[in-house]
């Protein structure tokens, strides 16, 4: 059954434009998640699906009806809306606090309300003759919570519940919606941080400027091709331990710079290449065997790579295509990749690379790490490399580097 | 005892219940044997017993002249506290009283004309005088109104300026009023002198109003929170805050218009209220009721007592005392701001 549908909604501030043309629907039992960037009209879409604005075009009907035919105690039974900012500078206790929310069933016998029950439910039993304005700000996010949950809505409307709760309490929180939303309570929650909406929310909707740009499968709204476009940084997605999460870079900002190539393997250049792609440059991965973390990292970042299959030595075509990326970089990098009989073939690359006339640097200590012993022969006689200590100190170098 | 089988929180409630009233009972009481001529307490019962038709001077002055003004006093302290309470509460503003609406002055500038034109107290210038408050209440109200949503600052400015506006007009009266110009000042700055059971009669259009308001102490609770939360929470905002200020204002044209504008109750017992008992609008409306009567019951003992026999201003008596107290408490807890 539908719970809320929305038609061709539009709103705007004193002539400020908030919300274009939306028009979606959900139904009972939806677990829905709200984003997008600030002022792209998320709360705004919360207090007009609970009437407190009204639509200047448009109509948003609850269960087939118009929300402005209801009045609001009655709409207050049916539509709960945890604010994000909630104000109380007066000593009530909690327990008067959640109370409140109980007005506009006062005096009906038709539900049955426990307050224990309820703060139990919320462990926020502790607190209940605490005086509110006395509470930490996570406190009373929960109480609010409660407040919302005392009113015992169909449809529940949640304003980024979660800004001022720890990691423990955010579990906590997104746990305890799920339950309330098992016992039938519809969920509609504007929640700004994407990567806890890409974990709690199966269903997303993605506003931006007012509009609705998206609203379906949590994966496919916040692709990384969305995100970059609406929020303006660059985006990877990664999948770990089953999960998906995503990273962002500051966006290219037009401005040419330079072409690095890092040669590493076994997770030496995992930092390095993620730190080289925020601070803007272009980066090549080789050569390097595919499954290996380094080769995981590039291809989330969507590097270009010479790339071997697992566990094989370096063959003659990999080689030679991890040259063609050296000569197209402008420095070359060799991180502090251990050496063997697989992956010597790098070190003949790089001395490749000193012959190109490129720029070449090099973590020191190369016959340390080689277990081939033909590291020295191979790089003996080699001018023009410059050799670094640590990793952190070529991105110190680099940050200051201009083409 | 059966006092001693509760909890200490809940034993504390009764004693202050038990203290409340009986300061209330003392001070009507005092109220009733002191002035310029006392009366003792056998006269009182005596004067009680026999009913108000015997003809000693005892009973004549329980009856006709203490017992009418004694009540009106109370009933007057009652509504301009209820009726700074429910402001306060409305206006979520720690400034405001009775008289911010502008609905004073325009009571007051109405008993001015009555004045002016030399009409009998008793019914033309309480009538007159609640005609005044009554429109002006009308006006500052739709001033206020954009969109059919009542915006409570431009309600609390316009009555500030309505406020000032009138009070210039009444000054243009005084200055051509020659010589009522001192029954004038007298009546505008507060007093129950010579007050009759025909003025008591005539505010107890004030009693519905207290009661009233009491329907409405959820909502002015949810208040706290926001015009916005009250509408998520289901409160009926518009027509709530419409009924309130409707009670208030009225309130306040009755007192007014019973005895001129007596200050500082309506600012202070509230705060009193609020302080002793926290935000919760059921304690502070009832609490604010019982101390708002006896208090200016006292003050009004005060002002036919000090200078004996002639009189002071009440509202002179209220100020003069209030605002000392009123000052020591914001001292002494600071918090008290910070609570409304």
């Amino acid at each position: 059954m539908e719970v809320i549908k929305l038609e061709e909604v539009s709103f705007s501030y004193n002539g400020v434009p908030a919300l274009r043309d939306i028009s979606f629907s959900f139904n009972k039992g939806d677990f829905i998640g709200v984003v997008g960037p600030n002022g792209s009209g998320k709360s705004t879409l919360l207090k007009i699906i609970d009437g407190i604005l009204i639509p200047e075009k448009g109509n948003v009907l609850f269960k087939g009806k118009p929300v402005k035919s209801y009045t609001r105690k009655n709409l207050a039974q049916e539509i709960a809306l945890v604010p994000q900012n909630f104000n109380l500078d007066f000593s009530f206790t909690v327990g008067e606090v959640v109370k409140m929310g109980r007005y506009s069933r006062r005096g009906g016998r038709d539900l049955i309300f426990n307050l224990s029950n309820l703060l139990d439910k919320l462990e926020i039993s502790h607190l209940e003759k605490r005086l509110f304005p006395q509470l930490s700000g996570g406190e009373k996010q929960m109480v609010v919570l409660a407040q919302a949950l005392a009113q015992q809505p169909e449809l529940l409307l949640l304003d980024e519940p979660a800004s001022h709760l720890d990691i423990s309490h955010q579990l906590k929180l997104f746990q305890l919606l799920k339950q309330v939303n098992q016992e039938g309570v519809t969920i509609f929650c504007v929640i700004h941080d994407l990567n806890l909406a890409l974990l709690y929310f199966g269903k997303l909707l993605l506003l931006s400027e007012g509009r609705l740009v998206s609203f379906g499968q949590a994966e496919d709204v916040l692709n990384s091709k969305k995100v970059e476009v609406i929020y303006g940084v660059k985006t990877f997605v990664h999948r770990h331990a089953g999960r998906i999460f995503l990273t962002f870079s500051p966006r290219y900002t037009g401005e040419e710079k330079a072409k690095i190539h890092v040669v590493c393997g076994g997770g030496t250049g995992s930092f390095l290449i993620r730190k080289l792609v925020d601070l803007g440059f272009q980066v090549s991965v080789g050569a390097i065997n595919a499954l290996d973390t380094d080769e995981v990292t590039g291809r989330e970042l969507g590097l270009s790579m010479a790339v071997e299959a697992p566990f094989t030595a370096i063959t003659k075509e990999v080689f030679e295509e991890n040259l063609r990326l050296m000569e197209q970089a402008d420095l070359v990098i060799f991180t502090d990749v251990p050496l063997g009989f697989g992956n010597i073939k790098n070190l003949e690359a790089i001395k490749e690379a000193v012959k190109m006339g490129k720029l070449v640097w090099v973590i020191e200590g190369i016959e340390k790490r080689d277990f081939t012993g033909r590291a020295k022969e191979i790089i003996s006689n080699l001018p023009g490399i410059s050799y670094f200590s640590k990793i952190e100190e070529m991105v110190e170098k680099l940050r200051k580097w201009e083409k | 005892m059966w006092l001693e089988k509760m909890s200490s929180e809940s034993r504390l409630k009764v004693i202050f219940i038990i203290s409340i009233l009986l300061f209330f009972f003392l001070s009507f009481s005092v109220s009733i044997l002191l002035g310029p001529s006392p009366l003792s307490l056998r006269e009182m019962k005596k004067a009680l017993l026999k009913g108000p038709s015997t003809s000693t001077a005892a009973s004549t002055i329980f009856w006709q002249i203490r017992l009418p003004r004694v009540l009106l006093a109370f009933l007057i302290g009652a509504s301009l506290s209820l009726a700074g309470a429910i402001l306060q509460g409305l206006f979520l503003n720690p400034l405001a009283d009775p008289y911010v609406t502008g609905v004073s002055s325009g009571a007051a500038l109405g008993a001015t004309f009555a004045f002016f034109f030399h009409l009998p107290p008793i019914p033309w210038l309480s009538f007159f005088a609640f005609i005044g408050g009554f429109f002006t209440l009308i006006f500052v109200y739709f001033l206020a109104r954009r969109k059919g949503i009542v915006n409570i600052y431009l309600l609390l400015l316009g009555g500030v300026a309505v406020s000032a506006f009138f009070s210039s007009l009444i000054a243009v009266l005084m200055v051509k009023a020659g010589k009522d110009l001192h029954a004038l000042v007298f009546w505008l700055m507060g007093s129950f002198s010579g007050r009759s059971w025909a003025d008591v009669k005539l505010s107890l259009f004030a009693f519905p109003l207290l009661f009233a308001s009491f329907f409405f102490v959820d909502e002015l609770n949810i208040f706290l929170q926001g015009e916005e939360r009250a509408l998520e929470l289901g409160v009926e905002v518009e027509k709530v805050k419409k009924i309130l200020f409707f009670i208030a204002s009225s309130l306040t044209a009755v007192a007014v218009a019973a005895a001129g504008i007596i200050g500082f109750i309506g600012l202070v017992v509230p705060h009193i209220s609020r302080l002793i008992l926290g935000p919760d609008h059921r304690k502070v409306f009832i609490l604010s009721i019982f101390l708002g009567a006896s208090v200016m019951g006292l003050s009004d003992l005060c002002a036919r007592v000090i200078f004996a026999p002639s009189e002071m201003p009440v509202g002179v008596v209220t100020s003069f005392f209030g605002a000392p107290f009123f000052l020591y408490l914001l001292r002494k807890k600071r918090s008290f701001s910070g609570s409304y």
